[in-house]
């Protein structure tokens, strides 16, 4: 136990690379998965049958299967019909359809949450369909989803860690080598730990803060 | 004081024969109503007796399952389709109050008001933030322009949320108990307000438990129960008066409260 | 058929980690629990960070060191003990946070009634808070059992021959990818469907009867 405590704060700088790494995986999955989120939370309502079939696709798969089964699907299975994609792209992909599968509901859940008064003011007023849609019941609906969404983010951010499985060069992977090359496995994956939690930690405290906010305000 | 029956007999809201039920459960059975310009008609009676799904199915928030809806001319017959562009014309001739405000928490009261005559309007910003401003100004509400709904108290809230369908410019304002939510004293903010539309000469309809504005302010008083009308005419000669037995059961219990 | 037959193979012990870790998960949250309602600042600190901590760092993560880590003397763990023991302590951190909030949803009128009425503490919990509590916390409980039924995946990185693990060795072996893993996301989804049509009919039972 002795050496542990210098081992990990000698290899905490040495991981900042795959932490950026995973930062990036876990930045780009939410910018691409939130827009295809909030497409597939009307798609899967949509009246239109093919459409809705495809989004509950989509959303039922992406919920469904753990994300370690969609990384490799994506790693493994995308050669296969002839799509080659660098590991990082192939685990983006991977990540993004987990995000918009969750993402969907839990904007679906938003959505349902939007006060009926609200929606039936905005009737009153006139306002279009659209308009209803454009200016009440989407910014209300991502505004009552926002800290579940931001619990969903950090919860990405520590699913990226079995991005590794794929060979992405993230945290989790450069902990592994680490590991490997100096025998030093429990130093290199408690410093992997403490980077994650550093970040895990104070964002999900925020996603509580943003809850309490939330229910004073509604 | 008596009033003589109106000056214009220029009908703005016409109900023919409304009828709705939610399966075996009748709301609603032949409610038939004719407000003249520039009058307040003031509906009472138990809860569960229709006034407010009346008042509802006026702008089609709700749909009746029968019957005829004339507002300023636009006619709507709840066994066609209606469409999108009559029911705007509609919605935009009557503007409503209701009893939880419902005004949007995630806009600040400015953008409440003017946002509705930007967008069903067409007015610019500008003009559409003059409007809202100078109602505003008239309600006593200047200095809220910037703050968020969830600010103000309940009083502010409603007069906010009928400076929103004022600034429509509507023909009708249709009040679903807009007191209710509130405290007595807070409520009497709200019923001046009111108070000072009617003297103005706006059409009103408003469903109500306020006693003292169906007598003092309104010109006709509606009495439901069960779904229908039972009673109608001059509110003082109701009230003093009631021909039927389950009004005179109503005004007991509301008056000896 | 030998995809199948991988998958089959992965099924059983897919299921072994999954209750096992939900068994001591369940367990083990008691004790956080209780140190989250501690009136004692420094035991519920504990409890925080520990419940913290173990949140906060992914499972996968977990995994390792318990595996690798934990070797000291004779002693190392099997990868179905790390994996066991790591996913069941994370769940007993997340199923602490759904106990604790369940029982204050409890109405705190609850509490009052039951004292003025002179019970015990052993009556409130068992027969008045007990009750109230567990089912709030139904649909939570099985919606985070089926979560856990997906991360159960993870412990196939240790090495735990369950259907991801499965899958993996067919898919490098035979360079097929695509239908393995489509088969695989397909028993996941199996399995977790009877779990989540329990979950939805308590909840909708549980909002008619909390819904007057």
């Amino acid at each position: 136990m002795n050496g542990l405590l210098p081992d990990v704060t000698a290899l905490l700088p040495t991981m900042l690379g795959g932490l950026q790494t995973s930062l990036v995986l876990t930045v780009s999955s939410l910018l691409l998965g939130l827009p295809l989120g909030l497409l597939l939370s009307f798609g899967v309502v949509t009246p239109n049958r093919v459409l809705r079939w495809i989004s509950v696709f989509f959303v039922e798969v992406g919920r469904g299967a753990p994300a370690l089964v969609l990384l490799q699907l994506m790693y493994y299975g995308l050669p296969n019909v002839q799509i080659t994609l660098s590991s990082l792209v192939s685990a983006c992909l991977a990540l993004t359809w987990t995000t918009a599968a969750y993402t969907a509901e839990l904007i679906r859940g938003g959505i349902q949450a939007v006060p009926s008064g609200e929606v039936e003011g905005a009737d009153a007023l006139g306002l279009s369909a659209g308009d209803r849609l454009r200016f009440i019941v989407i910014p209300q609906g991502l505004r009552i989803a926002l800290p579940s969404l931001m619990g969903f983010a950090v919860l990405l951010f520590q699913a990226t860690s079995l991005a590794y499985t794929v060979a992405v060069p993230e945290l989790m992977s450069q902990a592994y080598s680490t590991g490997s090359s100096t025998f030093k496995y429990l130093p290199a994956f408690i410093a992997a730990g403490i980077l994650y939690a550093a970040i895990s930690i104070p964002a999900t405290w925020l996603s509580v803060l943003a809850e309490k906010r939330m229910s004073r305000h509604l | 004081m008596s009033r003589i029956a109106p000056v214009s007999t220029n009908l703005v809201v016409q109900v023919r024969n409304l009828a709705k039920a939610y399966g075996d459960h009748v709301v609603l059975r032949d409610v038939s109503l004719s407000v003249p310009e520039g009058s307040v008609t003031a509906m009472i009676g138990p809860s569960g007796a229709g006034k407010s799904t009346v008042l509802r199915c006026m702008n089609l928030l709700e749909k009746p399952d029968s019957g005829e809806i004339e507002i300023d001319g636009h006619l709507i017959n709840a066994g066609a389709k209606v469409s999108a562009r009559n029911l705007a014309a509609l919605r935009r001739s009557a503007g409503m109050v209701f009893q939880h405000f419902n005004l949007f928490p995630h806009m600040s009261v400015l953008r409440n008001i003017s946002l509705p005559q930007e967008r069903v309007l067409g007015r610019s910003r500008e003009e559409a933030n003059a409007k809202s401003m100078e109602l505003l100004t008239r309600m006593g509400l200047a200095d809220k322009a910037d703050q968020y709904p969830a600010r103000c108290s309940g009083g502010q809230q409603q007069r906010i949320a009928i400076a929103r369908a004022l600034a429509l410019g509507p023909r009708v304002m249709l009040f679903d108990e807009p007191t209710s939510a509130l405290d007595p004293e807070v409520g009497v903010e709200v019923l001046e307000v009111m108070k000072e539309l009617a003297a103005e000469g706006m059409t009103m309809i408003v469903v109500t438990h306020e006693m003292g504005f169906a007598a003092n302010v309104a010109d006709e008083l509606v009495v439901m129960a069960d779904g229908g009308i039972i009673e109608s005419g001059d509110p003082h000669e109701v009230m003093s008066d009631p021909q039927h037995e389950r009004t005179r059961r109503f005004l007991r219990a509301v008056l000896e409260r | 058929m030998q995809m199948l037959q991988a998958i089959l193979i992965g099924l059983p012990m897919t299921i072994l980690v999954t209750v096992l870790s939900l068994a001591l998960g369940t367990v083990a949250a008691l004790p956080l629990l209780a140190g989250l309602r501690s009136g004692n600042r420094l035991l519920w600190l504990l409890s925080r960070g520990i419940i913290d901590l173990l949140r906060g760092v992914p499972p996968v993560v977990w995994l390792f060191i318990l595996y690798y880590g934990v070797s000291v003397g004779a002693l190392r763990l099997t990868a179905l003990q790390a994996g066991v023991i790591g996913l069941g302590l994370v769940s007993a951190a997340y199923l602490a946070e759904i106990f604790r909030g369940a029982i204050s949803s409890v109405h705190s009128g609850q509490w009052e009634a039951s004292s003025a009425l002179g019970f015990t503490r052993t009556t409130l919990w068992r027969r008045v808070v007990g009750p109230q509590a567990w089912r709030t916390a139904i649909p939570s409980y099985t919606t985070y059992s089926i979560g856990l039924l997906k991360d159960s995946s993870i412990a196939s990185t240790i090495g735990v021959a369950e259907i991801v693990y499965m899958s993996n060795q067919y898919a490098r072996q035979s360079g097929e990818g695509i239908l393995i893993f489509f088969i695989a996301a397909g028993v996941y989804i199996a399995l977790s469907l009877p779990l989540g049509i329990l979950s939805r009919h308590l909840d909708t039972k549980m909002r008619k009867v909390v819904a007057r």
